[in-house]
């Protein structure tokens, strides 16, 4: 057997890890009914929180944009203007949430961060939506809708990932 | 065990991850709230428009003035549609299409609203002072 040039370090196991987690939550929630188009609970968004607060931004930002591409492509949406969507509130929310990552733990918990999050999951769509998929100022009506959702399932993965990092864990998990 | 008892069970649980809850976060959510508040009275309190854009399939769009009481005729694929204008609104009134969604979608006055009849292709649409229109016609 040829040996591997590539040697994976222990950051590389724990983020292929996570997105792996993170790639299956997205690819089920592709298959959930929503009762409304584009309004998606983003339950994959939970291991993204987990991730920055148990390890740091960056192994956070590798899980988030490798779950985007790799998700994409199994659902086959690839290069597709929803993939654009995703990745583009994808980045948004990176950018905040490395931009309020450093604020005072007595003061901010985990929420905070989530709902920053979703907040800029829903700015970076609708920034991309308005630029390219539908040019017109009339796709802002949209916005409270999209601001509801994401303040509930904001809170909603804020309260998830809670109980995920109240678990005490073992040796060799994450 | 009484139900009562199961459901006490499941508020305390919700009262412990209320606790998680800091004053930065309270902080975050009620400037969240207002966000929220505030783009719903944005989409409410649209400017009203005061021109009217009729697109068809046949000539350049057309720009009119809305503060009129005016019925016209606009030519498309099919064949001849009405709309109505009256004083700041507009709607379809005939139209030769089958399924008269133009019709039933009733009168708009917001600016970027739009009408759209797909099978006789007449678009009308609501512009505002600061969109560029090409003619302006009484």
């Amino acid at each position: 057997m040829t040996q591997s040039i590539i040697k994976p370090t222990k950051k590389d196991h724990t983020i292929a890890k996570l997105a792996a987690i993170a790639i299956v939550l997205s690819v089920i929630e592709f298959f959930l009914p929503s009762p409304i188009p584009g309004i998606k609970p983003g339950i994959a968004n939970i291991i993204i929180l987990y991730t920055l607060v148990r390890f740091d931004f960056s192994t956070a930002a590798w899980v988030s944009l490798v779950r985007v591409f790799v998700s994409s492509i199994i659902v086959g949406s690839f290069l597709s203007p929803t993939f654009f969507l995703s990745l583009f509130g994808a980045i948004v929310s990176l950018v905040l949430l490395y931009a309020v990552q450093k604020l005072p733990k007595p003061y901010f918990s985990i929420v905070s961060l989530s709902l920053i999050a979703s907040f800029g999951h829903i700015v970076g769509q609708f920034i991309i939506a308005r630029l390219w998929i539908i040019p017109h100022d009339s796709i802002f009506n949209l916005l409270p809708l999209f601001l509801i959702s994401a303040l509930i399932f904001g809170l909603f993965s804020a309260f998830v990932c809670n109980i995920l990092l109240k678990h005490k864990l073992k040796k060799h998990t994450f | 065990m009484s139900p009562y008892n199961g459901l006490n069970k499941i508020m305390k649980k919700i009262l412990q991850y209320i606790k998680i809850i800091k004053l930065g976060d309270t902080f975050v959510i009620v400037t969240f709230m207002g966000l929220i508040f505030w783009s719903v009275s944005q989409s409410w309190n649209m400017p009203s428009g005061q021109y009217l854009k009729i697109e068809n399939n046949q000539e350049d769009s057309k720009v009119f003035s809305l503060n009129q009481t005016v019925n016209k005729q606009v030519i498309g694929f099919l064949g001849s549609s009405e709309i109505s204008i009256a004083e700041g609104k507009v709607r379809f009134v005939k139209s030769p299409c089958t399924k008269k969604y133009c019709i039933h979608h009733g009168w708009i006055n917001k600016i970027n609203q739009t009408i759209v009849c797909l099978p006789n292709q007449i678009t009308i649409s609501i512009v505002g002072d600061s969109e560029s229109y090409d003619t302006v016609n009484y």
